[in-house]
């Protein structure tokens, strides 16, 4: 057994220079079952959120984004798709007259994509995404009801493209994303109801909602571009992004809406899989 | 649809703008609308017209605070405030306008040097002349911290040879409402009905949940089955009127003294324009019967504090208490005689 996986494992890495040159184009849309592309994107957030369990007027300032992605090729059947699980998680503070909010949201999402090659360079991608998110606005000076918890699933639309272009003889990355959720439930307390009913009297009929774009019209766009920094080595890859999550919602008369836009910076590393439980790193731009 | 901005409120951080915000905001969110309206004929639209000329004419932010302050005062409701640099307006004549029936210069003569203190709680056991018979006091004065059930046993079982209990919570203006239940679990063996709680489901002025029930369950810790006495005067509001609320249905438990302040509408707070706070009675609470205790909880007995008591330094009502539970002794070895 140890035996078969030592042939395995000198065959891949006999494999590895073919696959450096393959690496003239790694990035997302390297077409390989086994290459995963990593990314973790550290930056600064601008947020604007409105809950009116909290207060009828917006708070706004500012924070920090820390987000991963793992974007990865598979085949399955004799179809090619794509698989993404994204990370975002925002903390920060923000304003209203000088009342202090303070907010704090994780999200993640599980995305499962099918490529379509448009032309040289260009590749689309459509496919359905499953969303979930927790978090909370919290004002210090709310009394009963100082804080507005976040938590909420939903199923989305997500669309993408990918394209590649040269620049000084590198291949630069820009890519596009967009998440439309189209069907969730989340925690949804009534319009007068404190916390205190729901969590210490354990009165919570009705705080799940259903949520659909009429009463959740939101979205999310994500630009990115990845620049190679040393292309002879395909060793390091910048990657800059722009995200801009546009959450709103209108249930149970409760009005929110929680817009935030980073731009965040990190560096891409691409792995290279073997076999499960082999991973070899193809390069590594740390 | 997907441009569609769910956006906040359009008020204006003007005069105009604060006024007609915070007239609705409470339009919207406050839950006493029909109380008041039965208890002394409010009509809010008519409050609007009245104020906004007067907001309308104020010439600086603390002259605003003044009117806005005197609006949420017809609201006649303790839970109505404005809270600004200025400070906090609030609406005192629900205890104001009636007899104190509390004095903690008279309660020292009956606490003494050697009172024991456990989170906020101060008790001691009262004994007889003879020093044969005790029964224990208890002085709560706020709800504002937690009560740990060990620290409650601890002075349940300090008290252990006491046949009757006095709480006292005269004075007791509120705080959470947790701590006024864990105070009341020390008192039932069982879980039992004490009152309903609802909610606005919209901004309509009748746009309530249905009534859902409050249920007191058992502490874990200590309970006390023996007589208990429950002092209350017209400054038991919020938190403390909820407590009373709760010990009116404990069928060992007897309420003494005038009747509480009410404050029976669990607050939220909320914003203005100008970032002022605006804190607002939003979930009414009912009693066993469904009765609003808004206004108050009359007592099982009305005992006040006598002018002579006064001047005597005795507390007419700790008396009384001390009596009752002497009485329900006397009867039931009545009783066991016959």
């Amino acid at each position: 057994m140890i035996k078969v996986r030592n042939i395995a494992l000198t065959a891949a890495l006999l494999a590895l220079p073919a696959m450096s040159m393959a690496q003239h184009a790694i990035s997302d849309t390297i077409r390989s079952e086994r290459i995963v592309v990593k990314s973790t994107q550290f930056g600064a957030s601008f947020m604007d959120n409105l809950d009116t369990y909290l207060s009828g007027y917006k708070y706004t300032g500012g924070g920090l984004h820390i987000g991963h992605e793992s974007f990865r090729d598979a085949r399955t059947g004799s179809y090619r798709w794509k698989y993404q699980i994204l990370f975002n998680s925002r903390i920060g503070a923000a304003l209203q007259e000088g009342n202090v909010q303070i907010a704090g949201m994780l999200g993640c999402s599980w995305s499962g994509y099918h490529p379509f090659k448009v032309c040289k360079g260009l590749t689309l991608l459509a496919g359905a995404q499953i969303q979930a998110e927790v978090g909370a606005l919290y004002v210090p000076g709310n009394g009963n009801n100082p804080a507005s918890a976040k938590l909420r699933t939903a199923l989305a639309a997500s669309g993408m493209a990918i394209y590649h272009f040269p620049v000084l003889g590198n291949d630069w990355v820009a890519r596009y994303q967009l998440d439309i959720p189209l069907a969730g439930v989340m925690f949804a307390p009534q319009f007068g109801q404190s916390y205190y009913e729901i969590f210490g009297l354990g009165h919570a009929k009705g705080v799940v909602a259903f949520t659909h774009p009429l009463n959740c019209p939101s979205w999310r766009h994500m630009l990115s571009l990845d620049i190679p920094l040393n292309a002879k080595r395909h060793s390091t890859t910048l990657r800059l992004s722009y995200i801009a999550d546009l959450y709103q919602r209108n249930v149970n008369n409760i009005r929110c809406h929680m817009y935030s836009h980073s731009v965040t910076f990190g560096f891409v590393r691409t792995i290279l899989k073997v076999k499960k439980e082999n991973t070899i790193k193809a390069y590594s731009p740390y | 649809m997907l441009t569609s901005c769910i956006g906040e409120e359009s008020f204006e951080n003007s005069n105009s703008g604060n006024f007609e915000a915070l007239w609705e905001v409470i339009d919207r969110q406050y839950c006493f609308f029909d109380v008041a309206e039965k208890e002394y004929g409010l009509n809010w639209n008519i409050v609007h017209d009245k104020y906004k000329p007067l907001a309308e004419a104020c010439e600086d932010d603390a002259e605003l605070f003044k009117v806005l302050g005197d609006m949420l005062g017809e609201l006649r409701d303790g839970h109505v405030n404005l809270t600004s640099m200025f400070g906090t307006s609030y609406y005192w004549d629900w205890k104001l306008d009636y007899p104190l029936n509390f004095s903690d210069s008279i309660q020292r003569n009956y606490l003494g040097n050697d009172f024991k203190l456990t989170n906020g709680i101060k008790y001691t056991a009262l004994t007889n002349s003879a020093g044969t018979d005790s029964i224990g006091y208890v002085y709560c004065g706020s709800f504002a911290g937690g009560f740990s059930v060990n620290n409650l046993s601890m002075m349940l079982l300090e008290l252990k040879n006491a046949k009757g209990l006095i709480i006292d919570v005269r004075n007791n203006g509120g705080g959470m409402v947790t701590a006024a239940e864990s105070l009341a679990s020390s008192f039932t063996k069982e879980k039992i009905h004490c009152g309903y709680i609802r909610h606005k489901t919209g901004p309509g002025h009748d746009e309530f949940s249905e009534p859902e029930e409050i249920y007191l369950k058992p502490s874990p810790g200590v309970i006390w089955l023996r007589p208990v006495v429950v002092l209350t005067n017209r400054s038991v509001y919020s938190a403390a009127n909820y407590f009373v609320m709760l010990m009116h249905e404990i069928p060992h438990a007897f309420i003494l003294g005038d009747a509480t302040g009410g404050g029976s509408g669990l607050p939220l707070n909320t914003t203005l324009p100008n970032g002022w706070s605006v804190r607002l009675s939003a979930c009414p609470m009912l009693d066993a019967k469904g009765n609003d205790t808004e206004f108050g909880i009359a007592p099982d007995m009305r005992v006040d504090i006598s002018n002579i008591d006064w001047l005597l330094g005795r507390d007419t009502m700790i008396e009384a208490a001390k009596m009752l539970i002497s009485e329900y002794y006397d009867k039931k070895a009545e009783e066991k005689a016959q």
